[in-house]
């Protein structure tokens, strides 16, 4: 029996060296990547012998990367709102009870969380030109939206899966109508989730570049602007952008995860 | 119909879920400030029941009177009718003072008549403490209470109780039943209570109704249901019983005569008559045997011998051997001091005929 | 009937002045309101009706709409429509791709690389997931998953960036390689197959790395000792029982990082080269020139989509088949 403990402390340490070695291989080029933006130099590469803040201080004196940041944080948050609003609705729809056909809504919830990028891409544009909606905001907007129901249904369903039937009933019991009683029972107990998912859709919004590609007008959002900038040639100013584009998703995902932990824990 | 109008009358209510029925057929009415506990094992329909007076289901067929009007298909938030959970359903998000306050508020009362309402309903449970506290910060008593409170504080024409006490401690349950029977003399609300523990039902009720499969068993106060089991099923259901299955000679002066392990006895006459010769059955309760050293002048009698003593505190539990081979075993109650009397030597058995029930099957 | 009820509710306050109810109450009791409730929750049937006609209608117009209609202009001669010119069905734009082997290329290519990736994050997230779900403490697991989110927090174009910066001529593996002098003159890694599978792993290797994750969360740990116990090696344990139990989320895993993959389309642009053009490029140059080219592009993701579909749904049916023949 002696030998067996060791032998899972052995794969324990190669399995650990596995996961830090993986730890590594999604963090080193992220942190060159954030290095390289403080390099005094317009060549991008290594080493990197004198160091600036001038490709910082450039994106910040630019009204036109500024606007960008603005533009695509507009379109991150308004996005979110429509998934949101929707999603919650579809996920209440899903929960309430067994019906025919619940599967095949559910399937179709979840639709187009499964369509490769470029085809979900391809098929909004064409549809948008039907619809009538023209390239820009608005088309952007709705692609978003729609691209981002499937997690906030998930998410929220998760939640109010875990809801007792009998609060509802409650509520009811006492004299609330299926309104009032989904606005003062229901919606406080699914902040958390509907939080989380908030989140979640603006960083999805926020990164997306395929869809804001093929819809967008003439004015681009970040992730359209760094892929045009890289096709004309690396330069420490992406890098400058790019840095300051990472700080904020990864800050707002790591105290998104934070604020929905605690939230979760106080309920 | 020249009786006053009962506060709830069910008329012929069924429930049937797909191919299963959970309710057949039920008529009852229920006049105004009784406690009727609603008896059973789960699955008996009497949570059934209890929804659709809440409004929470819609009868298959049937319909529910509420003070003579038709509530069958209204919503729960229509009806007068208030309901204390089985989880106790506090809304968590809202402190104690803010659960109570929620039916008031929808029924349009004034922040200032809300506030009246909620003291005093807090101070005749004694929660004037809590107020500001959230359900999470309460004993599973409290939170009961709490439950209690926000239940009455509508003012419901009838209460409705799912297995409150399910949740707490044994200890804590004798305690709250006497209160919650306080409660209901007090405030003088129709309480429709539903449980599967039938000590409960026997402390608390005026009136308990038995169900089993979705078919009510029978219908009366504690005490009859308790001495005078209709059924088999009632007799075993609640408490401990003797269950003596005999052969019926016939009726003499409305009382049934039987054939029981070569003695004859008497019983009292259940509704419907079995044929002569049939066999039948009958509950005597533990407590109501008596041990003589002769045979007894009146009354039933056998004779038997004590096989086993069980020591259980306030009293002892004794098993006797009926007949010469023991053919039948009786079980029987008694105090210490008698207990030690009898010794191991044949006795005499004893019960009045008014304590024998004979059973419909 | 129904009002008889309402009016039996006493309203006791409302008399009195000055005491106004709360803002539920006044809400409730508002006549337009009540009115619209009292249609609205007439039965529990209309209820339910109302809450399920505007998600019906989302899911059909929004979710499913792009797609049928998407598949509806691949069946037409031209996109969009001029005026006054008729719109006429043809499966000429179908007939174009499989009588055209220029765009086999890039079609099997797709798919292939696709599965090469998807694979490639299988192996390399399986030890990961591994680790962290059967040799973390649970109270650190949320860190140590946490800390292997962040990244992933950060958008595909910046992460690609990321991966073009790493590889490239005078990159940091290059440099590394000059220094420990392994190579004399930098390794091309750039606009390669290679680089480009880097990239897709980089990008998708959280999608693989949480169903792992949460599958093999659920296997009771007594299981792997009682296979120890039974005198089964590392290897053994890990082939009979962590696999077999976690086929379920390595097939979702796979499924959706095969189908992420294939959808692809700035990120072979910038780490990829004319030798690895995928079919993703294919199809966006269908839209990038003048609109009559738009059917075919149309047709072309049509095609690939239901490729995707039938590879993913083939793999599934043999993924449920392994389960079953383990569980024999």
């Amino acid at each position: 029996m002696n030998d067996r403990p060791e032998l899972f402390r052995g794969n324990r340490i190669l399995l650990g060296c596995i996961y830090w070695a993986f730890v590594l291989y999604v963090f080193v080029p992220l942190i060159l990547m954030v290095l390289m933006g403080f390099k005094d130099s317009r060549f991008i590469g290594f080493p990197i012998r004198s160091w600036t803040l001038d490709w910082y201080v450039g994106v910040f004196a630019n009204t036109e990367v500024l606007s960008t940041f603005g533009y695509s944080i507009a379109i991150a948050v308004l996005s979110t709102l429509i998934s949101v609003f929707v999603g919650t609705w579809i996920a209440v729809l899903l929960e309430s009870r067994k019906f025919t056909g619940r599967p095949v809504i559910f399937g179709l919830t979840v639709l187009p969380a499964l369509v490769p990028g470029i085809i979900s891409a391809i098929a909004f544009r064409i549809y948008a030109r039907w619809l009538g909606i023209e390239p820009g905001m608005g088309a952007i907007i709705w692609s978003h939206a729609v691209h981002n129901v499937p997690f906030v249904v998930l998410v929220v369903m998760a939640r109010l899966s875990t809801l007792p039937k009998s609060q509802m009933e409650a509520a009811r019991d006492l004299g609330a109508d299926p309104l009032v009683a989904f606005v003062r029972i229901t919606l406080p107990y699914l902040v958390p989730a509907i939080l989380g998912a908030s989140i979640f859709c603006l960083l999805l919004s926020f990164d997306d570049f395929v869809r804001s590609f093929f819809l967008g007008g003439y004015e681009p959002t970040l992730p359209v602007l760094i892929f045009a900038m890289l096709r004309s040639g690396m330069s420490p100013e992406i890098n400058a952008i790019a840095t300051v584009a990472l700080i904020m998703t990864a800050g707002i995902g790591i105290w998104a995860e934070r604020f929905t932990r605690r939230m979760k824990k106080d309920t | 119909m020249t009786d006053p109008t009962p506060l709830v009358r069910i008329d012929g209510l069924s429930k049937h879920f797909g191919d299963t029925v959970a309710l057949e057929n039920l008529t009852l009415d229920i006049p105004q400030g009784q406690f009727v506990t609603f008896l059973g094992p789960s699955g008996c329909g009497k949570s059934t029941t209890l929804r659709i007076l809440g409004g929470f289901e819609r009868p298959t067929t049937g319909r529910v009177l509420l003070d003579g009007e038709d509530v069958t298909n209204q919503p729960p938030e229509k009806r007068q009718v208030n309901m204390v959970f089985q989880d106790y359903a506090l809304f968590p998000h809202m402190t104690v003072a803010q659960n109570i306050s929620f039916g008031l508020e929808l029924k349009g009362m004034g922040r200032d008549a809300i506030r009246r309402r909620s003291s005093e309903i807090m101070a005749f449970l004694e929660l004037e403490d809590f107020g500001a506290r959230y359900p999470l910060q309460l004993s599973g008593g409290q939170r009961q209470r709490v439950a209690l409170a926000r239940a009455l504080a509508p003012d419901p024409a009838l209460l409705l109780l799912d297995e409150p006490l399910g949740a707490l401690d044994a200890k804590l349950r004798g305690q709250v039943q006497q209160e919650l029977k306080s409660i209901q003399r007090r405030t003088d609300k129709t309480f429709f209570f539903v449980t599967h523990d039938q000590e409960e039902a026997l402390t608390m009720s005026d009136r308990i109704i038995v169900m089993n499969k979705g078919r009510m068993e029978q219908d009366g106060t504690p005490e009859e249901l308790y001495f005078r089991p209709a059924s088999r099923f009632v007799a075993e259901f609640l408490g401990e019983t003797n269950l003596l299955t005999g052969r019926m000679r016939g009726t003499e002066g409305g009382q049934i005569v039987m054939d029981w392990q070569g003695t004859t006895l008497r019983g009292k006459a259940p509704r419907s008559l079995p044929g002569e010769g049939q066999p039948v059955s009958a509950s005597v309760r533990l407590e109501k045997l008596d041990f003589h050293a002769q045979r007894p002048e009146t009354g039933n009698a056998v004779q038997g011998r004590v096989v086993a003593k069980t020591f259980l505190g306030s009293r002892m539990a004794l098993q006797i051997a009926v007949g010469d081979q023991a053919e039948a075993m009786l079980k029987a109650y008694v105090d210490v001091d008698t207990s030690e009397r009898v010794g191991s030597d044949p006795v005499w058995i004893g019960w009045d005929p008014d304590h024998m029930a004979v059973l419909n099957d | 009937m129904t009002d008889s009820a309402t009016a039996k509710q006493d309203r006791p306050a409302l008399g009195s002045a000055g005491d106004a109810p709360t803002f539920w109450g006044r809400l409730v009791g508002w006549g337009p309101y009540r009115l619209l409730m009292q249609l609205a929750t007439a039965s529990p049937r209309r209820q339910f009706l109302i809450l399920m006609i505007f998600p019906v209608l989302w899911v059909l117009t929004q979710h499913l709409g792009p797609m049928l209609y998407m598949i509806r202009v691949s069946l037409t001669d031209a996109y969009p429509v001029a005026p006054g010119v008729e719109q006429s069905f043809t499966l000429e734009h179908y007939a174009k791709f499989f009588t055209n082997s220029i765009f086999w290329q890039p079609f099997f290519r797709t798919l292939t690389f696709a599965a090469t990736f998807t694979f490639c994050t299988l192996i390399i997230t399986y030890p990961v997931a591994y680790f962290l779900a059967r040799h973390v403490s649970r109270r650190n697991q949320m860190r140590f998953l946490l800390l292997l989110l962040i990244p992933f927090w950060v958008g595909e174009i910046v992460r690609t960036y990321a991966i073009m910066i790493l590889l490239g001529n005078t990159g940091a593996v290059n440099l590394a390689l000059q220094t420990l002098g392994l190579v004399d003159r930098p390794i091309p890694f750039m606009y390669t197959s290679f680089s480009m599978g880097m990239g897709i792993v980089y990008l998708t290797a959280l999608y693989m790395l949480l169903p792992l994750y949460s599958a093999l969360e659920k296997l009771p740990q007594s299981m792997n000792e009682a296979a120890a116990d039974l005198g089964a090696g590392a290897w053994t344990r890990f082939r009979r029982i962590s696999l077999p139990l976690t086929i379920e989320g390595i097939s979702s895993g796979c499924t959706l990082v095969f189908l992420i993959s294939t959808g692809f389309y700035a990120t072979p642009v910038l780490l990829g080269g004319p030798s690895t053009t995928v079919f993703a490029e294919t199809i966006a140059g269908f839209f990038h020139v003048a609109g009559d080219e738009w059917p075919t592009g149309a047709a072309f993701a049509t095609i690939m989509f239901m490729a995707a579909l039938v590879i993913t749904f083939a793999f599934q049916k043999l993924m449920n088949a392994l389960r079953k023949g383990e569980a024999k």
